[in-house]
C-alpha cells in the first residue's frame, strides 16, 4: 500500500471506529462486548497504520494525499506516531479504568459508547491537524480537537467537570479564533505572491516562497498564531483552561490532552515559525519563543510546588514542559531544536505514564488529594513503583528519558550564549524536582493508611503502564535509530540546514553542523508538493 | 456612493448590531438579533461579490444565509428560550459602555490593520478594521459578561468578525475551506449551548461566578 493510501486508511480507521462506537449504544445487552471489540481492533489497526506511515517517511519520502491537502514529512511523522502510540496506550488503559468506574456506578454502559466514540473522534481530529498541509484545514483540525474532546472533559457530568468543560471550550475556541486571523493573513499574503489560491493554501508551497512574503504582515500573523495555537498548547499566559481540564477529565483523557493535544498545537506553531523565520528572520520567532518558554517554565514551577491535587500538579507540569519545548525552539540551532523535538516525545510518554498512574491512585484511594494519599508503594506496589519512576522522570532525574532532553536543552542554551537564562531555568527545574520528590516522600512512600485494602488495581491497567515505562527507559538509555533519524530530519525542516540526531556524540555533532550550507538541502527539496492530477 | 463605500458602510452596521446583541436582555431576543446581524453579514458578502466580481462570494453568502441567518439562530432560539425567565444577572456594562468598548475595539483594529499590506483589498481596509473590531468586541463580551449564554453570543460575534475577514482576504480559497470553517463554528455553538444547558441542570445557575470552584 502506498503512503497516501496508508494515511487515508489511518484517518478512515479512526472515523469508522468512532462511528461504530457511537452506534453500539443501541445494541442493548451486547453494547459492552461490542464496544470493547471495536475499540481494541480500531486502536490496534490505527497504531499499525500510523507506524507504516512513519516507516514510509523514514524511507525518505514525504507522504502527500487528497490533492496535497494532507502531508506527512519527518516533522509530521513524529506527531502522527505520537498520536497513535499514546492513543493506543491510553486506549488500552481506558478499558480497566472505565471498568472500575462502571463497577462503582459512576458511569453507565451507554456512557462507554459516548466515551469511546469521542475518544476515537478526538484521535481523528488530532491526526487531521498534524497531517494537514492546507493552512485553513490545519486550523479547522485544531478547532475540531476542542469540539471532539470537550465532552470527554465533562464526561462525569459533575459540577467541577462541567465547569472545566465550559472553561475549556470557551477559552480554546476563543484562543484558536486568533489563530484563524494569523492563518488568513498568511494566506492572503501568500496568495498575492503566488497568484494562485490553490497553492497559497498549502504550507509546503508557502514555505518555499516565504522569503517573498511581507515581513510586517507575517510578523503580525505569527503573533496571532502564537496566541491562538499557544492557547491550545497550554503556554503561559494562555494556559488558564489546562489545569482544570486536565484534572477533571478521566485520567486516560488527561494523558491524551497533556501528552498529545498540546503537541499537536505546538506542531502548527512550529510550521508557522518556519514561515516566519524565512520571511522575517529567525530572530523574531526565536525571541518570542524564549520569552514565552521561560515564563511558562517559571510560572508553572511556582504553581507546581503548591499543588495538593495530583492531577493539577501534573497539569502544571505540562505547562512547564511545553515551556521547555518552546525554549528549545527559541534557542534554535540543531541542538536546541533537536532537544525540543526529543522532549515532545519524552514528555508525551512521561505524561501518559503519570496521568494513567494518577488514575490508579484515584481507583485505590478515591481521591486526588496528595494530603490524603499515603503509602501507595505499600498499598499497590507495582503502581507505586511505576509512579515513583514516573515522578523522578518528570523531575528530570537520570537515566530517565526526560533528563536527556532537558539536559540537551540546557546545553543548547549555554552553547548559544544564554548561560544566565539557563541558570534561571535550572533553578525553576529544581523547584519542579522538589515538588515531585515531596510527592514521592509524602504520598508514594511511607506507611499505608489503616484499613486500606492492599493489592494492585489489575493487569488491564498495569500492562499499558509497564509498556510506557519500558519505552521511557528505552528513550532514556538509547534513543532508537529511527526516532533519532526522524528528529534529525525534522530539525532540518525547521532550520533549513542539515542537523545531526540530538543524541549524537559531540564530535559527530560538530562534524555535521560545521559548514552547514544556508541553502535548502536536497532532502528538504523532496517535500515540494507533487503536481496535483 | 461607490462599491467600496457600500461594503464598508454595511460592515460598519455589524458593529451596531453587535451592541444590540450584547445589550439584549433575553437569550431568545439575542438569538434573533444575532440572526439579524448575520443577515447584514450576508449582505456584505453579496455586495463584495457584486462590486469585485468575485462570484464565489455569492456561494459564501448563500452558505452563510442557510447556516447563520437560519440554522444557528434557530438552534440558539430553541435551546435558550427556556432560560428567558431566568432572573437577569447584573451586567457589568451599561449600553453606553458597550458603545465605548466598540469604539476602543475599532481604534485597536485600525492600528493593527494600517500596518498590513493588503494587495487587492486596500479599498476595503475600513471593512477589515470593522471585522477585527467585531472580533475584539465579541472577545470583550465573553470576558465581561457574567451570564454564560451571553458568552456564547460573544463567541458568535467573534466568529462573524473572523468570517468577514476570511471573505475580505481569502475569498479565493477553495469552497471546501469555507465549509470547514463554517461547520466548525456551527458545531462550536451547538456544543456550547449543550454544555450551558447541562450546567443549568446541574449547577442551577447560568452565572459564570458560580463556576469558580476550580482554582489554583
Amino acid at each position: 500500500m502506498t503512503g497516501d493510501r496508508l494515511l487515508c486508511a489511518l484517518l478512515s480507521t479512526f472515523l469508522v471506529t468512532a462511528c461504530a462506537a457511537f452506534a453500539t449504544r443501541w445494541l442493548g445487552a451486547w453494547t459492552r462486548r461490542a464496544i470493547l471489540a471495536i475499540h481494541l481492533v480500531g486502536s490496534t489497526l490505527a497504531l499499525l497504520l500510523a507506524l507504516c506511515v512513519v516507516g514510509w517517511v523514514l524511507r525518505g519520502q514525504s507522504v502527500f494525499a487528497l490533492g496535497n491537502w494532507l502531508f506527512v514529512d519527518a516533522l509530521g511523522a513524529i506527531f502522527v506516531g505520537l498520536v497513535a502510540l499514546v492513543g493506543f496506550l491510553t486506549g488500552a488503559y481506558s478499558i480497566g479504568y472505565l471498568r472500575n468506574d462502571l463497577a462503582r456506578g459512576d458511569i453507565t454502559v451507554k456512557s462507554l459508547s459516548t466515551y469511546y466514540g469521542f475518544f476515537h473522534l478526538f484521535l481523528l481530529t488530532m491526526t487531521l491537524a498534524v497531517t494537514s498541509n492546507n493552512l485553513v484545514m490545519m486550523w479547522v483540525g485544531i478547532e475540531a480537537t476542542t469540539l471532539s474532546s470537550v465532552f470527554l472533559v465533562g464526561f462525569y457530568g459533575r459540577k467541577t467537570s462541567l465547569e472545566a468543560a465550559w472553561k475549556y471550550v470557551v477559552i480554546c475556541t476563543v484562543g484558536v479564533a486568533f489563530g484563524l486571523y494569523g492563518t488568513v493573513l498568511v494566506f492572503s499574503n501568500a496568495n498575492a505572491v503566488l497568484a494562485n489560491a490553490q497553492t497559497a493554501m498549502l504550507w509546503t508551497e508557502v514555505v518555499q516562497h516565504s522569503m517573498a512574503l511581507d515581513p510586517a504582515t507575517i510578523s503580525i500573523a505569527f503573533v496571532f498564531v502564537l496566541i491562538g495555537f499557544g492557547t491550545k498548547a497550554g503556554l503561559f499566559p494562555m494556559h488558564a483552561w489546562l489545569p482544570d481540564a486536565h484534572s477533571e477529565a478521566p485520567s486516560p483523557v488527561s494523558a491524551l490532552l497533556s501528552g498529545v493535544l498540546t503537541n499537536c498545537a505546538l506542531l502548527v506553531i512550529i510550521r508557522y515559525a518556519v514561515i516566519a523565520s524565512k520571511a522575517v528572520g529567525p530572530h523574531f520567532p526565536q525571541t518570542l519563543f524564549l520569552v514565552i518558554g521561560t515564563l511558562s517554565i517559571g510560572v508553572a514551577a511556582l504553581f507546581i510546588i503548591v499543588q495538593r491535587d495530583v492531577k493539577r500538579l501534573l497539569a502544571y507540569s505540562s505547562v512547564e514542559n511545553m515551556g521547555l519545548i518552546v525554549l528549545g525552539l527559541g534557542l534554535g540551532g540543531p541542538l536546541g531544536v533537536g532537544a525540543a523535538l526529543l522532549h515532545t516525545i519524552n514528555h508525551a510518554l512521561a505524561k501518559t505514564l503519570m496521568f494513567c498512574g494518577s488514575g490508579d491512585i484515584t481507583m485505590k484511594y478515591n481521591t486526588r488529594d496528595l494530603g490524603l494519599v499515603k503509602g501507595m508503594l505499600r498499598v499497590a506496589p507495582v503502581s507505586g513503583f511505576i509512579l515513583i519512576v514516573g515522578a523522578l522522570a518528570l523531575g528530570g532525574m537520570p537515566p530517565l528519558n526526560v533528563f536527556i532532553s532537558e539536559f540537551l536543552t540546557i546545553t543548547a542554551g549555554v552553547k548559544a550564549g544564554y548561560g544566565w537564562l539557563m541558570a534561571i531555568c535550572t533553578l525553576f527545574l529544581t523547584i519542579v524536582l522538589g515538588a515531585f520528590v515531596r510527592m514521592i516522600g509524602g504520598s508514594l512512600l511511607g506507611p499505608a493508611p489503616e484499613g486500606m485494602p492492599k493489592g494492585d488495581v489489575g493487569v488491564l491497567t498495569l500492562t499499558p503502564l509497564c509498556l510506557t515505562l519500558a519505552l521511557m527507559l528505552l528513550m532514556g538509555v538509547h534513543v532508537p535509530t529511527p526516532v533519532a533519524r526522524l528528529i534529525a530530519e525534522a530539525s532540518e525542516t525547521i532550520l533549513g540546514i542539515p542537523a545531526p540526531p540530538p543524541v549524537m556524540d559531540a564530535q559527530a555533532h560538530a562534524r555535521v553542523t560545521k559548514g552547514a550550507p544556508a541553502c535548502v538541502p536536497d532532502r528538504l527539496k523532496e517535500t515540494t508538493c507533487p503536481k496535483s492530477t | 456612493m461607490n462599491g467600496a463605500n457600500i461594503v464598508n458602510s454595511l460592515a460598519a452596521l455589524l458593529i451596531v448590531t453587535s451592541v444590540l446583541v450584547i445589550d439584549a436582555k433575553r437569550p431568545s431576543r439575542a438569538a434573533l438579533l444575532y440572526g439579524l446581524q448575520s443577515l447584514v453579514l450576508v449582505s456584505v458578502f453579496a455586495a463584495l461579490a457584486f462590486f469585485t466580481g468575485a462570484s464565489q462570494l455569492y456561494l459564501w453568502a448563500l452558505t452563510a444565509f442557510a447556516t447563520k441567518v437560519i440554522l444557528v439562530p434557530a438552534i440558539l432560539y430553541r435551546t435558550l428560550r427556556k432560560f428567558d425567565q431566568a432572573p437577569p444577572l447584573p451586567s457589568p456594562m451599561r449600553p453606553a459602555a458597550s458603545i465605548g468598548l466598540a469604539a476602543l475595539a475599532l481604534i485597536v483594529s485600525a492600528v493593527v490593520v494600517l500596518q498590513i499590506e493588503l494587495p487587492g483589498a486596500a479599498a476595503f481596509k475600513p471593512a477589515l478594521m470593522v471585522s477585527l473590531a467585531h472580533f475584539f468586541l465579541g472577545l470583550a463580551c465573553i470576558i465581561t459578561q457574567r451570564n454564560i449564554l451571553k458568552q456564547i453570543f460573544g463567541y458568535c460575534l467573534m466568529e462573524n468578525g473572523s468570517h468577514l475577514t476570511l471573505a475580505l482576504l481569502a475569498y479565493q480559497a477553495p469552497e471546501l475551506v469555507e465549509i470547514g470553517v463554517a461547520t466548525d463554528a456551527i458545531f462550536a455553538v451547538i456544543v456550547m449551548a449543550v454544555i450551558a444547558t447541562r450546567i443549568q441542570k446541574t449547577v442551577h445557575s447560568l452565572d459564570s461566578h458560580d463556576l469558580m470552584t476550580l482554582k489554583g
